[in-house]
């Protein structure tokens, strides 16, 4: 889901991996210094405007969010029940709505909402940004990026093999699926232990079958002469260009100013 | 051989002396005392039974035994003047490539460039010098301009050559492949086979091929060297083994057809041992040849040809209204204009009508892609139509479940390690029964049956992983066949196999289908197609383009051809014979002897 990467020329696709990870530190950090919901619509905007940009399939990500609906909605609600007005700084959020129960019982504040809102947006935001990231940048550049950061490189030739296994354990999923099926098994049995049991026809033969392909792989691999040196030729070279210099300033100077305005200027608080 | 014993040790490629190899917790050793030198820039096949020991020796050669697989190795085993145990297996690459049977487990990349420089890589070969390796590499297995396709989007022949890419990059002197093309129609096939040819004239390459079947690789072959029970029981050139019918035959080999009716000549005494025909047009220079001397007058054979035809097809008519007067046509598959689609791309079958009826022997053929198993899927539910209707024995598919029609639909998928899951032969078996809500004493009885008629009693208790590949087929075909199914669809029930299991696992299905059940099997391979189905069906891009008897079907080159479908031999030698026979087209050996004298008698 996430780890599909969008054929593309676009500016970001071109940054720098660094620059990326960099930038999306950059994020992290004015998504979580500012609580009001006002600034972190203004974030929701921009990256959706920079999902549109590189043309990321919104669509895709709504569908994504769609399913946790009931999950923002209960995140509203229990901010907006749980979060009592001492946590809050301005007098405005601490403005009780209502009681839910009788003897001033349970108020609902204003302010808790306000932050039930904002871990919305810094949810969604989170989920666009990602999205952004993992879109743009291909397993290559983030095999690159363990690299450079000195993660070993057994854990990237992993990562690497995982992901190309994907497709076809998904594949060798579904003939077995099919193999099963046309001996009768049905895969609606009622309880726990029947629907563990419909599934062990399917997963021990996954199992298995994931077990002799390892066998042969690790053949192919010893074949190949892997394992013979630590480490292997890079086939690209990461480098820095000019718009990454940009977009790195452009980055720090973001998260400085919004630093200032939250600590110094006291904005964006609830 | 007495020349081969005059030359120096380091002209040849492979050396092995006494190598006995013995598989960890087995008793019976796997390979035993084989003693086997191969001389550089040689084209050589390795032949044999399954199980005869050909993969282990190939894993042998590159060092994965003794130093992956554990067990007890005895000998000495040398490639190209390196000591297989004293060196690395990474090492012992850049010498001798190995190719395995499966593609799918020897690609690692993403991409094809990516997984073509994994090789180099390892080396730490600089970025450059690998660019240009991956290229030439790419070049010489036909897949140039390949470098950005995705691996996971290939088809299986182009997965294949991709895998032979991967261990040519590291440029090594020979190549070993195992059963390259034993998943690939016969496209794929070809294709692979002239890879091959052109690295051994371009690049000097010493190969080693293990290969089932040969028809194509006769002439091009330096030697054959055929493995039987982990010993070497024979070397020579492949037309020598080729001849030699009985000798095929003990070593379960498959025979050419057209050498099989040059055997019969030969046995007969008319022609000599270096006459027995190899290919068609041998074989069709013998038949002209010995026609006027030893063949019924060809006006006779003419005549009587026809005539044979005539009181055959008047036979059959006579049975079929006779059946049809004892019971009315019964209809087991009925399809009308069926379409079907995968996710938005393009229809997968496109107006498909069909009408199968019971006790009907069908095969269905046609390149991969084509759409056969997409079909044979719509027989048992596994998919819906698009659009159209299928109705099986008597069921509307899209009204019943799979788990449903199951009970009177079986399915047997080409890979039977994809379905067992049980710890013994019986409860293998009792699996779809219980499914199907039979009781304890019905479960058991019919097992019972089953076993026995795959011949499979003798493992009843046994843990199906521990048999061989053969077995395992058969066991899949056993536990469909304990729901009685009234058709039985088969997806390739011979992949792999050898020449003993084809036989074996053919005559299990031809048995079924003489005690009512229809069957319809999917196939590439054409000799088997042609020597036991009834009624042919070949598809091309999810259209039936071909339907008939496998006489009518296999004489149409033309349609064939274009939907790459390689007719059997011995139908494309009748049609080289068109003169002589007509319109006849001959798919048993014995009908083309039936022309001779001797077997006027038996011709009738």
């Amino acid at each position: 889901m996430l780890i599909e990467y969008l054929q593309g020329d676009s500016f970001i696709h071109r940054l720098d991996v660094r620059t990326k990870m960099f930038g999306f530190l950059g994020f992290m950090i004015l998504s979580f210094i500012f609580q009001d919901p006002k600034y972190q619509l203004l974030i929701v905007f921009s990256m959706g405007l920079l999902a549109f940009w590189i043309k990321i399939p919104l669509r895709k990500i709504g569908k994504m969010l769609v399913p946790l609906i009931p999950i923002i909605i209960s995140i509203i609600l229990i901010t907006g029940f749980t979060f009592t007005p001492e946590r809050f700084e301005r007098v405005s959020s601490q403005a009780i709505l209502f009681y839910v129960l009788p003897g001033d019982r349970l108020g609902a504040t204003l302010g808790g909402f306000l932050m039930g809102t904002t871990f919305i947006c810094r949810l969604t935001s989170m989920m666009i940004a990602s999205s952004v990231l993992t879109l743009t940048t291909s397993i290559d550049d983030f095999t690159q990026f363990f690299h450079k950061m000195k993660v070993p490189a057994e854990v990237s030739m992993m990562l690497t093999t995982a992901i190309r296994f994907i497709p076809t354990l998904d594949k060798k999923r579904r003939l077995i699926i099919e193999a099963q099926k046309a001996r009768g098994t049905k895969f609606n049995e009622k309880g726990i232990v029947g629907s563990i049991k419909s599934y062990l026809p399917i997963m021990i033969p996954m199992f298995i079958n994931s077990i002799m392909m390892a066998n042969s792989l690790s053949m192919a691999m010893l074949n190949r002469g892997y394992g013979l040196t630590r480490t292997w030729t890079t086939m690209r070279e990461l480098s820095f260009e000019t718009s990454d210099y940009w977009v790195i300033t452009l980055t720090v100077l973001l998260v400085t100013l919004a630093i200032f305005v939250r600590i110094k200027l006291q904005i964006g608080v609830l | 051989m007495e020349t081969v014993k005059v030359l120096n040790s380091d002209e040849f490629a492979i050396e092995l002396k006494n190598i006995s190899y013995c598989y960890p917790n087995v008793e019976e050793p796997c390979l035993k005392n084989i003693n086997l030198t191969v001389q550089k820039g040689k084209f050589i096949v390795l032949m044999g039974a399954t199980a005869a020991g050909k993969t282990t020796l190939s894993l042998c050669l590159n060092g994965l035994i003794p130093q992956l697989l554990e067990g007890k190795l005895t000998g000495q085993v040398s490639v190209a003047g390196l000591d297989v145990r004293k060196t690395a297996v990474q090492t012992l690459s850049k010498v001798l490539g190995l190719v395995l049977q499966d593609p799918e487990t020897q690609i690692f990349g993403r991409t094809v460039e990516e997984d073509t420089a994994f090789g180099p890589r390892n080396f730490q070969v600089p970025l450059d010098e690998i660019k240009q390796k991956v290229n030439s590499s790419l070049e010489s297995v036909r897949l140039k301009g390949y470098n950005q396709r995705m691996t996971e989007e290939l088809s299986g022949g182009e997965k294949q050559r991709l895998a032979i890419a991967g261990v040519l990059v590291m440029e090594p002197e020979i190549l070993v492949l195992d059963e390259p093309t034993s998943e690939l129609d016969p496209i794929g096939r070809s294709e692979i086979y002239a890879t091959l040819n052109d690295l051994r004239t371009k690049k000097d390459l010493t190969i080693l091929l293990v290969e089932h079947s040969i028809e194509e690789l006769i002439q091009k072959a330096d030697e054959v060297i055929v493995l039987n029970q982990g010993e070497v029981a024979w070397r020579g050139v492949p037309i020598e083994l080729f001849r030699n019918i009985p000798l095929l035959s003990k070593w379960g080999i498959k025979p050419l057809p057209v050498s099989q009716i040059g055997w019969n000549f030969y046995e007969k005494g008319w022609i000599s041992f270096a006459e027995i025909p190899l290919d068609i047009q041998a074989a069709e220079g013998m038949i002209r040849a010995l026609l006027p001397k030893y063949g019924l007058r060809q006006g006779q054979v003419l005549v009587l040809g026809e005539g044979l035809g005539h009181t055959q097809e008047q036979n059959k008519d006579c049975l079929l209204k006779q059946e049809n007067q004892m019971s009315e046509k019964k209809i087991s598959v009925q399809v009308s204009e069926l379409f079907y689609q995968y996710n938005s791309a393009q229809p997968a079958l496109r107006g498909i009508n069909l009408t199968i009826e019971a006790g009907e022997f069908v095969a269905l053929i046609g390149q991969n892609g084509a759409g056969k198993t997409t079909l044979a899927k719509h027989f048992n539910g596994l998919l819906k139509p698009t659009s159209g209707e299928i109705i099986v024995e008597g069921m509307k598919t899209l009204q019943y479940d799979t788990s449903e029609l199951s009970k009177t639909i079986g399915y047997v998928f080409q890979n039977p390690d994809h379905q067992i899951f049980s710890t013994s032969v019986a409860k293998e078996l009792e699996f779809g029964l219980k499914n199907a809500g039979f009781s304890g004493k019905e479960i058991k009885e019919r097992v019972d049956q089953a076993l026995q008629y795959t011949g499979l009693e003798r493992y009843r208790s046994v843990h199906p992983f521990s048999l061989g590949k053969g077995e395992r087929q058969m066991i899949a075909v056993a536990s469909i066949l304990v729901l009685k199914p009234k058709l039985l669809i088969i997806d390739e029930p011979t992949t792999g196999s050898d020449w003993a299991g084809v036989q074996t696992m053919m005559a299990l299905i031809r048995k079924l289908h003489s005690a009512g059940t229809t069957i319809i099997m999917i196939s590439h391979d054409m000799d088997l197609v042609a020597q036991y189905a009834k009624r042919v069906i070949g598809l091309k891009d999810g259209e039936i383009i071909i339907d008939g008897t496998p006489q009518a079907v296999f004489s149409q080159e033309q349609i064939l051809l274009d939907s790459a479908i390689i007719p059997p031999q011995l139908c494309r030698l009748s049609s080289h014979l068109k003169d002589i026979l007509g319109n006849e087209t001959f798919i048993d050996s014995s009908e083309f002897t039936g022309m001779f004298e001797s077997w006027e008698t038996t011709g009738c």
